[in-house]
């Protein structure tokens, strides 16, 4: 099938997505929620595009990109007045939600209104809540964290906010964090995150940490691969292959 | 035909271009520790190049829960979906001979790809330590 | 004792026909939420034991074979409609209504009506503009120009007896149905016209049809009882008071889309509801009226009861099915309707409590029947709670297209004390205020919402000249942004942005410019939100701006809230003029901030003033009066 991008006609597969089509042929649609390996919510409303079509009469609507499936002949706006209008809405809020989150700053400025015309809540918050963390936590089959509570005051947290059970310590909900709202303290021994305290496998060569106890008999349990793969860093594993290949060369 | 990556150790006399050209065109700003070859002295005057050996049976491939990491079939590498990765890091300490790398800070792993199947370390190597054939 | 297949439901019900009829009088105790508070279990109780003291031949359930002669059946009934005077005891054939009735009053029930045959006066209800008694629901304003067809059984049918639906012709549609194709189901319910009772008003019989359509290996059919609109409770009167019908109407539905599993969604707050309609499902399931081969037929279906936790998006669809499936209550995008990817991602069929309510009358009766009532677009009857500053509060149903005149000031019997009418709020927390210009619309789907408000599910509530409407937008806006999922941008952050402003405003620190970014906002969050929710959430302030702007302008200009609510900007003050010295507003002052002896004007301590309101409240004379 067909459909029109800000003018473009552009193939596209039944099932797929405004957005998928839009990646692929490297049109910009910013986002905030989405990630290519989870699950789309539709959550942030920052993909926002308008949809028409020749057989609708003149009637358009501004839907996000990310979860509405595409349509022989459908026509689509990436930066219509009202998908400006909307996104720019949108990125308002947030900016007052997270005043101090530069990321939302610089997308702001890139939909080209930056006026944060709402009271500010400066909570040193830069939570969206767009659940990409608990999408991800979910995804490794943790589900240590999740949503909490409800409206404004809805909150990322483990279950009844005492430190997780099931956290291993992995760090990917704040790899994935788009803000950088979510706080990991290393040194070299431990890891503290969602308040809950780590140890590292340390180096069986130099000490370096390697993973998280946790995140190691998570790893042998649920992927089949030797237990030892998790002793040592990979400079030492390096090291080791390297004088290894040097003694089977000579 | 696909080309294979080859070292050539007896070439190699440690003077680490490889490592500079690898960390300034991969964006590490010539930091010669997130190079994605590394230089390892086994002996007197005795160098061994080190980078990932694109494994037929990957355990990188195989602990990654989102299908980020892709074998390239033009170039035989296996590359970085960075917009499918989610951060869990489990690939570099699954990698049993440390060629995967991986910081919390940056979100995704670092690895070699063959620079798209013409490396620059190879173009950089002024010894003829590495090869692609 | 089972009941197989048609013949076997019919000679039931010619049997119980008989047992009713032989009923000489009937004594229903309304056992709705605002009679039960008031006590009407023990009045039930009472009046059982009482008459049977008094050796009256008793029965509490309809009997085919009862040894009594003529008996005086006494039953609970689901609610009656006019909660305003509870408990209500209904006395048939004689239609006599006894309103407030307490225990110490059974006694006179019984020796003087039961037994004796005589009216007791004092029981009846009193007209309050003529102060005369009137006898019956035949006499009585508040019932006069209802209709009741989702509420047929709700006030009549004993509420927790099946044998008493039955008796009243239950399961008699579902019968006739199961004698159709599910295709003449559908045709019939797509040409009563039925929309939608939960508020959106999608037309029933097209939801149907285009489950049946859909590809799926498995259909649901799920009923909403999750209301949670502020003020509105029809939804909950049916359930508790007549559930049957709506396991009857979800059962021909099951039949006409090809299901053999149906949820009934309750929020955990209704805990009658949930009670009633579980003991409904098993007493089904007992009869064969549920489960394999119902009535004979090759219909298998099965309803479980599935309890909310009481979120109120939990009312969205999506949001709903989310809930039961075991997940987090928030809704999704409903760019696939859920009548093709809904619960369990397989097609579904949700629809109201009452709009199931409707679906036995209209088999039964017919299309023509329904569509001879109501309007065009909108046919048919519809249920409303009236409450707020309202004489008579209560549950109604009218046919649709009545004027909002008819119901507020006809059944509702004007306003409080005659004071003057302000607005009327319909749809729930997210419907819109229609001011005095707006009484004479005609109440229905699309009339409402070509004047900015919505049907919703049909609570009305109704509000006189103290009800400040930014107060009240802000009132609407709280809940709502307290109730939001918080899942979307627009809805958590805007809603909350929303009521920040409006709180400005009734601080009195509003500038000339909010009103615009108000208005601003509100229309952004309408186009930007994911579900019904968030789309409809900006109507209640949108509403109210835009029929009520000077009230709003003075709040901004003058920092002055003309209905003197809003605290931090009214001052209360007597009017020396009609102040009578009665010292009443004295007396209620919490503060002590009033002063005056008798038949002295009183004053007003403006530095001790709490501007509660308290005073104005129990003046009789006007004398209290806001800036």
């Amino acid at each position: 099938m067909y459909i029109y991008i800000d003018g473009k006609k552009i193939s596209a597969k039944d099932g797929e997505s405004i957005l998928e089509v839009a990646n692929r042929n490297e049109i910009y649609i910013p986002t905030l929620c989405h990630h290519e390996a989870l699950d789309d919510v539709g959550a942030c409303r920052v993909c926002m595009v308008e949809i028409t079509h020749k057989d609708w009469g003149g009637w358009r609507n501004l839907v996000t990109a990310c979860l509405y499936p595409v349509e022989e002949g459908l026509v689509i706006s990436t930066s219509s007045e009202a998908v400006r209008r909307s996104r720019g809405t949108t990125l308002d809020l947030l900016m007052a939600r997270c005043p101090t989150s530069d990321v939302i700053r610089w997308m702001a400025e890139e939909n080209g209104e930056i006026s944060v015309r709402y009271e500010q809540i400066d909570d040193g918050s830069k939570c969206i809540m767009c659940s990409l963390c608990v999408r991800a936590c979910e995804r490794m089959g943790c589900n240590a964290i999740g949503t909490v509570g409800r409206g404004h005051d809805k909150k990322i947290a483990p279950p009844f906010f005492e430190n997780p059970e099931n956290c291993i310590g992995c760090g990917a909900c704040a790899a994935i964090c788009p803000t950088g709202h979510i706080e990991v303290n290393d040194t070299r021994t431990t890891r503290e995150i969602w308040d809950k305290k780590f140890n590292f496998v340390a180096c069986e060569g130099c000490g370096e940490p390697v993973l998280t106890e946790e995140y190691r008999d998570y790893a042998i349990a649920n992927r089949d691969l030797p237990a030892d793969y998790y002793t040592t860093c990979s400079a030492c594993k390096k090291k080791k292959l390297a004088s290894h290949f040097d003694k089977v060369g000579s | 035909m696909q080309k294979t990556f080859v070292v050539i150790p007896r070439n190699c006399t440690g003077c680490r271009t490889c490592e500079l050209a690898c960390s300034m065109i991969k964006g590490t700003e010539g930091v010669f520790a997130r190079s994605r070859i590394n230089i390892y002295k086994v002996g007197d005057e005795r160098y061994m190049q080190m980078t990932c050996l694109q494994c037929v049976e990957a355990a990188c491939v195989k602990v990654c829960p989102t299908e980020a990491l892709v074998r390239n079939e033009l170039t035989g590498a296996i590359e970085v979906d960075e917009e499918r990765c989610v951060g869990c890091g489990l690939c570099e300490p699954a990698c049993p001979f440390g060629h995967m790398h991986f910081e919390l800070n940056e979100g995704v792993p670092v690895k070699c790809d063959l620079c798209g199947g013409d490396p620059t370390c190879v173009k950089f190597c002024p010894h003829g330590a590495l090869e692609m054939k | 004792m089972g009941i197989a297949n048609r013949k076997e439901l019919e000679a039931r019900r010619k049997a119980l026909h008989k047992a009713n009829e032989n009923v000489k009088t009937h004594v229903r105790v309304c056992s709705g939420t605002g009679c039960a508070a008031l006590g009407a279990f023990e009045v039930y109780d009472a009046l059982v034991k009482e008459s049977k003291k008094a050796g009256l031949p008793v029965q509490v359930e309809l009997e085919p074979c009862g040894k009594e002669k003529d008996p005086l059946f006494v039953s609970l009934t689901g609610c009656q409609g006019f909660c305003q005077i509870g408990p209500l005891v209904h006395i048939l054939p004689d239609d006599i209504l006894y309103t407030g009735v307490k225990v110490s009053a059974v006694k006179d029930i019984v020796e003087k009506t039961l037994a004796g045959g005589q009216v007791v006066e004092k029981l009846l209800y009193k007209n309050p503009e003529d102060k005369k008694r009137l006898k019956g629901r035949a006499d009585i304003p508040f019932y006069k120009g209802q209709e009741l067809v989702a509420l047929e059984g709700c006030g009549s049918v004993a509420a927790d007896s099946l044998d008493s639906y039955v008796a009243s012709g239950g399961f008699s549609s579902l019968a006739k149905a199961l004698k159709m194709d599910p295709d003449q189901v559908i045709s019939e319910v797509e040409k009563s016209g039925l929309r939608g009772r939960g508020g959106g008003g999608f037309p029933t019989g097209r939801k149907w049809r285009s489950c049946v359509s859909a590809e799926g290996d498995e259909r649901f059919v799920i009923c909403n009882g999750d209301e949670g609109d502020p003020g509105a409770f029809m939804d909950c009167c049916i359930m508790e008071g007549d559930p049957y019908r709506v396991i009857e109407g979800m059962i021909i539905c099951a039949h006409a889309v090809g299901s053999s599993t149906g949820f009934i969604y309750v929020r955990h707050e209704y805990p009658r509801a949930v009670e009633r309609l579980s003991l409904a499902v098993k007493t089904c399931e007992e009869n064969g009226l549920l489960g394999k081969k119902i009535l004979g037929s090759d219909l298998d279906f099965d309803i479980s009861v599935a309890r909310g936790g009481g979120a109120f998006v939990c009312g969205e669809s999506t949001a709903l099915m989310r809930s039961i499936e075991g997940s987090v209550g928030e809704p999704r995008a409903k760019y696939v309707r859920s009548v093709q990817r809904g619960f369990r991602d397989k097609p579904t069929v949700l629809n109201n409590v009452e709009t199931f309510a409707c679906v036995p009358s209209i088999i039964n009766e017919g299309s023509d029947w329904f569509t001879s009532r109501g309007t065009e677009k909108s046919p048919g009857t519809k249920a409303f709670c009236l409450v707020g500053k309202v004489v008579n509060t209560g549950l109604i149903e009218v046919p649709m297209g009545t004027s909002l005149r008819d119901v507020v000031f006809g059944m509702g019997g004007g306003i409080i004390d005659g004071r003057p009418f302000k607005a009327v709020q319909t749809g729930g927390p997210s419907g819109g205020c229609l001011g005095e210009d707006h009484l004479d619309l005609p109440v229905d789907f699309d009339a409402l919402a070509k004047a900015g408000s919505m049907m919703g599910s049909g609570g009305m509530i109704v509000m006189d000249d103290r009800t400040c409407m930014v107060d009240v937008a802000k009132y609407f806006l709280k809940f709502l942004m307290e109730e939001s999922c918080g899942k979307c941008v627009p809805c958590r952050e805007g809603v909350y942005q929303l009521h920040a402003m409006l709180d400005k405003l009734s601080r009195g620190e509003g500038e000339p410019q909010d009103l615009e970014k108000i208005q601003r906002l509100g229309k952004e969050i309408q186009v930007s939100s994911l579900c019904g929710l968030g789309k409809s959430a900006p109507n209640p302030v949108l509403s109210t701006l835009k029929n009520f702007r000077e009230e709003y302008e003075a709040h901004v200009n003058d920092k002055r809230c003309p209905a003197g609510v809003c605290r931090d900007i009214t001052t209360f003050t007597i009017d020396p003029d009609k102040c009578t010295g009665c010292l009443v507003c004295k007396k209620a002052c919490p503060p002590d901030a009033i002063s005056g002896e008798k038949k002295q004007v009183h004053i007003i301590d403006q530095d001790k003033c709490t501007q509660c309101g308290a005073c104005r409240l129990v003046c009789k004379f006007d004398a209290v009066v806001t800036n």
